[in-house]
């Protein structure tokens, strides 16, 4: 599709909101068409259980669970379909949608064109790449040195085919799980470089990020306010204990890091650190850190599993992965459900998202037990669950500010921060500027390096976190308001940018500001946003000054930087 | 109590005070508290400030790489570890420090040194982290940086600019942490220039014009179910609009200096960003950590050392003189440290390698009684003799003098309680 189509003048009758007019926005309609042509589903979701039919189902549990069996009164009505649109573009694929296919979106008359576009945005490749960079973001946020950063883009590069190709979640975490090798090829290696190959962190790191327990809260006593015990953190640690992270020389020179078992001989002991460099993994003694302490046997504490000791390293990490993403362990099912319904959604059953449990409020526990159940019978397919999360009343609804208003979660959708990621898509999207390739880059600084890397460092945020706990920062805000590199691609007595283009080839003042709003908000101004935009231009004496300032605004506003 | 209620309302930009307060509010079935301007907590926080003895500001000259004790503040000119580096007198007797440091010998009567300090983290990351917020790094709770901590416990209501500003390039993984991003480091990577987009690409009216139009815009997004969003976002760019059109922006304009000044911190970098932390410490600023890099000296140990001891050593006896002259030393703190020490044992490259075992930090202003040595090392410089000094006995010495209470509590995400530093006690000696 030609970003091109957008630029010919078209007008909006702002007077009616919401509703385009069709006989004077024939190019957008020329493009709807064609995109609609091109993006026809290709492949079939794979959908056993029929994702609509669960989506249905889970929207009448809620209901009974959070709104006395009445959604209709006790909760928001559906967003439009320029916002659910938006959100769902955002969400699926982490960019916003082009103003061509808004369009086209609303002009479908179809009655479920929102089930289509589902499927299409599913099927779209830069459906793995947004969630590789979520969860590259997940395990690197909580990285213990930067050099754990080495593992990142093969993670990410892992992760967008797995998403892609729709690797199940189960197989995804085993390879997560089970990993060795070079961490720059072997992107599963992820989540032990983040660790720095650590037995206990690396142990907290896999309770946490796919079971959603924080086991490691009982690591030096008991957990305060849940049922496990130090000992079981402990018995968790004992699968752990063989891995080690060793330096990948080449040329005589250190190029990469390496995870791998190691099964005999000592590994490294570093700082008369007793128990590292142990083949098993030893509780200490708390009344005597100085001493080696107890040697722990591995037991998997959900299900009390147990392995005989003396197992290699693969065989402990396989045997807990097994056990981990097994049936019968509920909170891996639970943990990978609550967390897309809450960035789905903007607010999850159990929050924050990494901190679940028996001993955990949850907000509509049998909708959840439903849902998780369910993706666990379809085999932890992952693109199944975003397809039933999307397709619920619950997603669909208009989005309002979380404030303790009393209303019941889920009563309606939250607004979303945009990741580093998303915003850097939306801003070249918008903006039109080039995404230069980031093949190549290797090392642990470059993924801060680069437009996007230099975005990411700015704006990116630790996904685990409860998203009303994410603030904005004054760098960020200093880098909408002030940054060269904005100035130079909003500058609009320059024709080689989109906005220069826009405002050379449009004399109609209306349809820029139209354009504009579709572009940064995938919908149209309202006539009091028309109209404040319309004064602007007038009682400014330069126009194309007056349309950069236009689109400074709306590029700083809350939201562009949001998703509704 | 203007002020003060001006920085509790601002406070409320951060997004983790307001919910905390909120489950705090919460967690004690306190429904019936009166929704006025300032909630409970408001309350209690504005009355501890009112208590707190205030104006206390901390300058921490951070030694990226590890400084090598023996080049530094104790040589060992008799002992074949020390090498070649020889012992020089200060102003006080008694008290010898290497000759690379000629004009810091001149200002010892300002300055205390620990020469015992001892940690068990050898590895750059890890034991940056440590001397930066006591704690060793974890997956689960990001502990903050002392700086962002100080920003935290000493705010300032009439402060446009940042609570803590980090000057130099370098990341060493720590910063506002569980504190939020308010609190993070606010990184000035080059000193002499204004902060990276800190001026507006327009001029000034039209500066203003744009900031009106998005806020008349703004309100349609409020009123379509994003209130408290747009409300934040207000909040935050009225924040950052203010500083940077604020007169205390002025604090990063060196060349108001007169050219005495600036000649006595010398033109280097590191000199710069000496004489930047001044400035921001007189525009009330609590908290300035400057960083110079390169003290990893693996090989190349003495001619790397003195170069490096040759940025360090004119802008620090400058500074301590400046602050001291200006009345201002007893309510600032000014820390030396790096990560660790370096081996005693000289390696075949004629470097020295991580030595966390025994090293040191130089402290002075901030109550600190200065021209006094803490500790000592035995004679070959390998094992602390006297006085053991750990990172959280240091960040002990850092709250006593700033009059913080180390046993302030913040809940990390997953609702643990952080105590600012836990454990370790104070180097008593140290305050006059």
């Amino acid at each position: 599709m030609s970003a091109q189509t957008s630029y010919f003048a078209v007008r909006f009758d702002c007077q009616e909101r919401e509703i385009l007019n069709v006989t004077s926005a024939f190019s957008h309609l020329l493009a709807a068409f064609l995109v609609a042509m091109a993006l026809l589903p290709t492949a079939a979701i794979a959908g056993e259980m029929g994702a609509e039919a669960v989506a249905q189902r889970a929207d009448a549990l809620l209901a009974e669970e959070q709104f006395g069996g009445d959604a209709q009164t006790q909760a928001a009505s559906a967003a439009s379909d320029e916002i659910f649109f938006r959100r769902l573009s955002l969400d699926l694929i982490g960019a916003p949608p082009t103003p061509a296919a808004v369009t086209a979106f609303s002009l479908d008359p179809s009655p479920d064109k929102r089930r289509k576009a589902v499927e299409r945005l599913l099927a779209d490749e830069r459906f793995g790449q947004n969630w590789a960079r979520y969860w590259r973001d997940v395990i690197m946020f909580r990285r213990t040195e930067d050099r754990g950063l080495f593992a990142a883009r093969a993670a990410e590069q892992y992760l967008t085919d797995a998403f892609n190709n729709n690797k199940h979640w189960d197989q995804i975490a085993r390879d997560f799980i089970t990993a060795t090798g070079d961490v720059q090829q072997a992107g599963t290696t992820a989540i032990v470089m983040a660790q720095n190959g650590n037995s206990e962190d690396v142990t907290a790191e896999v309770s946490r990020i796919f079971m959603g327990i924080q086991i490691q809260c009982a690591q030096c006593h008991d957990h305060p306010t849940d049922r496990w015990k130090r000992e079981q953190f402990h018995e968790l640690a004992a699968f752990f204990p063989r891995i080690a992270v060793r330096p990948v020389r080449q040329d005589g020179r250190q190029r990469s890091f390496e995870v791998v078992s190691v099964d005999r001989g000592p590994k490294n002991k570093k700082n008369n650190n007793v128990r590292r460099g142990s083949l098993e993994h030893f509780m200490p003694d708390l009344n005597k850190p100085e001493e080696i302490g107890k040697q722990m046997e591995p037991v998997f504490f959900v299900g009390n599993q147990k392995l005989d000791s003396g197992k290699t390293d693969q065989e402990r990490r396989g045997a807990v992965a097994d056990w981990i993403t097994a049936r019968e362990n509920e909170w891996f099912s639970k943990a990978f459900v609550n967390r897309m319904w809450s960035e789905m959604v903007g607010r999850g059953f159990y929050e924050p998202v990494d901190d679940i449990g028996p001993d955990r409020d949850c907000a509509a526990p049998k909708s959840l037990e439903y849902l998780a159940d369910r993706f666990a019978a379809n085999k932890y397919d992952v693109k199944w669950l975003m397809q039933t999360i999307a397709l619920t009343d619950a997603y669909a609804r208009r989005s309002a500010s979380r404030v303790d208003d009393g209303s019941a979660p889920f009563a309606a959708a939250c607004p979303q921060r945009l990741r580093g990621d998303q915003l850097y898509n939306a801003l070249v999207g918008v903006l039109e500027i080039d995404d230069p390739s980031e093949d190549g880059q290797r090392g642990y600084r470059n993924l801060f390096s680069g437009p996007r890397g230099q975005v990411n460092a700015t704006f990116g945020y630790d996904p685990s976190v409860r998203r009303d706990e994410v603030a904005g920062s004054i760098p960020q805000a200093l880098f909408l308001m002030n940054s060269p590199q904005l100035a130079r691609a909003i500058n609009a007595g320059q024709q080689s940018t989109a906005l220069g283009k826009l405002v050379a080839e449009t004399l109609d003042d209306e349809a820029v500001v139209g354009e504009l709003y579709l572009r940064c908000f995938a919908r149209e101004p309202k006539a009091a946003e028309m109209r404040t935009c319309l004064d602007h231009v007038q009682s400014s004496s330069d126009r194309a000054e007056a349309f950069e300032d236009i689109l400074w605004a709306l590029l700083n506003s809350t939201e562009f930087l949001n998703r509704k | 109590m203007t002020m003060h209620l001006r920085h509790q309302i601002d406070v409320s930009v951060s997004r983790r005070g307001v919910i905390r307060r909120r489950d705090f509010l919460r967690g004690i079935a306190a429904a019936s508290v009166a929704a006025g301007t300032l909630s409970w907590r408001d309350m209690v926080a504005l009355q501890a400030r009112e208590l707190q003895q205030r104006g206390m500001s901390m300058i921490l000259l951070w030694m990226a790489g590890g400084p090598s004790q023996f080049e530094t503040f104790s040589p060992k000119p008799g002992h074949e570890n020390g090498g070649e580096t020889k012992a020089i007198d200060t102003s006080v007797a008694g008290i010898q420090i290497s000759d690379n440091f000629p004009h810091v010998a001149k200002m010892m009567h300002e300055a205390a040194l620990i020469r015992s300090m001892t940690s068990k983290e050898g590895s750059h990351p890890r034991a940056s982290y440590l001397m930066h917020t006591g704690y060793l790094p974890t997956a689960n709770v990001k502990y903050p940086a002392f700086g962002s901590i100080v920003a935290q416990q000493h705010p300032r209501a009439e402060l446009d600019l940042p609570a803590f500003v980090r000057i130099g390039s370098g990341r060493d993984g720590s910063g506002g942490g569980l504190l939020g991003v308010e609190y993070d480091p606010f990184v000035m990577p080059v000193a002499g220039q204004l902060p990276t987009n800190a001026a507006p690409t327009t001029s000034t009216p039209r500066y203003t014009r744009r900031l009106d139009l998005l806020s008349r815009l703004e309100s349609e997004n409020a009123a379509a179910g994003a209130a408290f969003e747009v409300d934040e976002h207000q909040k935050l760019y009225k924040k950052a609009s203010r500083m940077i059109m604020s007169s205390q922006m002025k604090a990063f304009d060196l060349e108001q200096e007169p050219a005495a000044i600036r000649e006595a911190y010398g033109d280097s970098q590191f000199g710069l960003g000496c004489l930047l932390s001044r400035r921001l410490v007189e525009s009330g600023v609590p908290c300035i950590e400057v960083t110079l890099g390169g003290w990893d000296t693996h090989n190349d140990n003495w001619p790397r050392v003195k170069a490096l001891a040759g940025q360090v050593d004119q802008p620090l006896a400058a500074l301590i003189a400046d602050l001291k002259q200006r009345g201002m030393l007893e309510s600032t703190l000014v820390v030396w440290m790096g990560e660790f020490g370096r081996t005693p044992r000289i390696n075949p490259r004629a470097g020295r390698d991580h030595y966390p075992r025994a090293f040191n930090v130089l402290l002075a202003g901030g109550g600190i009684q200065g021209g006094q040595v803490i500790g000592s090392t035995d004679e070959s410089g390998t094992e602390v003799a006297d006085r053991p000094v750990e990172p959280t006995d240091l960040l002990q010495t850092f709250c006593k003098s700033l009059k913080i209470d180390p046993k302030f509590e913040n809940i990390a995400p997953n609702g643990r309680p952080i105590k600012l530093v836990d454990g370790g006690t104070p180097v008593d000696e140290l305050f006059a």
